[in-house]
């Protein structure tokens, strides 16, 4: 999984989000790393909507501007889990051989 | 002078990039995040966003439109693309070939006649505009394959049929007209035809075709 749409289905899990809030949730939990453009993120959530992992929860009328809220589907959380689990795994791995005494 | 409204149109032009019915799906919804996303004061949309608005509209036009789960269809077409690129590679080899062709033509025909001359560089100037229309075919192909249209599946049996008979009548007359470099990747892009066409007709790939849709 490319780490843009591992960090928009973080962005998600908490909770359904718009376009804006995604890209602003993904420099957050990037820790300013990664900066999504809207080519970028609606290329990414398009894909997203046709594998089934997110689905559209609700649209709002905003200052006459159209926001549209995003949230993870029960198959969204699935994969963002074994995903995760396998970072994780991956990274508690890398951390024991660079530290072998534990330190 | 610019205004905020000069920033909206410039956003507008640059989502025409994308293709008409995903934009009258997303364009308010993407128009709201460029508006959201964008400085106090700002006028213009910037190169960054401009380049990545252009690419992801070209990305949408003719980038695969499958869910990542239709990896036949996806890998068949990656193989499609691949074998337009080995059209190229064709085109290239057998150009620079001619001059052997013609020598072996001379060598197996040694009496040849004033006309046999003439179909047989009639032949070469066919081949030679013969093979960019099968690079163009290529790639519409992967193209509407990638996009799961039934038509591109279905003409891709025509392709393949096109191509079996360019091998077998390459294999047949090697020594008179066919280099050998020429003959093994007229060889190749029949096995990557020939994988294409089980992929794309595999029991897997069924559902991820549609026919053509109606338009109202």
């Amino acid at each position: 999984m490319q780490e843009a749409t591992f960090l928009i289905l973080t962005a998600l899990a908490a909770g359904s989000q718009h376009g804006y809030g995604i890209i602003t949730d993904v420099t957050e939990i990037s820790g300013g790393r990664v900066r999504l453009r809207a080519g970028t993120l609606y290329t990414a959530l398009d894909r997203l909507r046709a594998d089934e992992l997110i689905a559209v929860d609700r649209e709002e009328i905003v200052d006459n501007r159209l926001r549209r809220y995003y949230r993870l589907t029960p198959d969204g959380e699935k994969v963002l889990a074994a995903e995760a689990a396998r970072l994780h795994a991956n990274a508690t791995a890398a951390i024991a051989r660079l530290n072998p005494s534990g330190g | 002078m610019t205004t905020p409204n000069d920033l909206e149109r410039g956003y507008r032009r640059l989502l025409a990039w994308y293709p008409r019915a995903f934009r009258s799906e997303n364009e308010q919804e993407i128009l709201t995040v460029l508006l959201e996303g964008a400085a106090e004061g700002q006028t213009r949309p910037r190169l960054a966003e401009s380049a990545d608005l252009v690419r992801a509209g070209l990305w949408k036009r003719f980038g695969p439109d499958l869910p990542t789960s239709a990896r036949t269809v996806l890998t068949a077409c990656r193989l499609m693309y691949l074998g337009a690129l080995l059209e190229v590679a064709g085109l290239v080899t057998f150009v620079l070939t001619t001059g052997r062709l013609k020598a072996g033509f001379v060598r197996a025909y040694p009496d040849y006649t004033p006309h046999l001359w003439h179909v047989m560089t009639a032949l070469i100037v066919a081949k030679e505009i013969a093979i960019p229309v099968a690079f163009a075919v290529w790639l519409i192909l992967a193209w509407g394959n990638s996009r799961g249209r039934d038509w591109a599946r279905v003409a891709f049996i025509a392709l393949f049929a096109l191509d079996t008979l360019g091998v077998v009548a390459a294999v047949g007359q090697r020594e008179a007209s066919f280099d050998p470099a020429s003959l093994a990747l007229s060889v190749t892009v029949w096995l990557i035809a020939l994988t294409s066409m089980v992929l794309i007709f595999s029991p897997r790939s069924g559902p991820y075709y549609r026919p053509e849709p109606v338009r109202a």
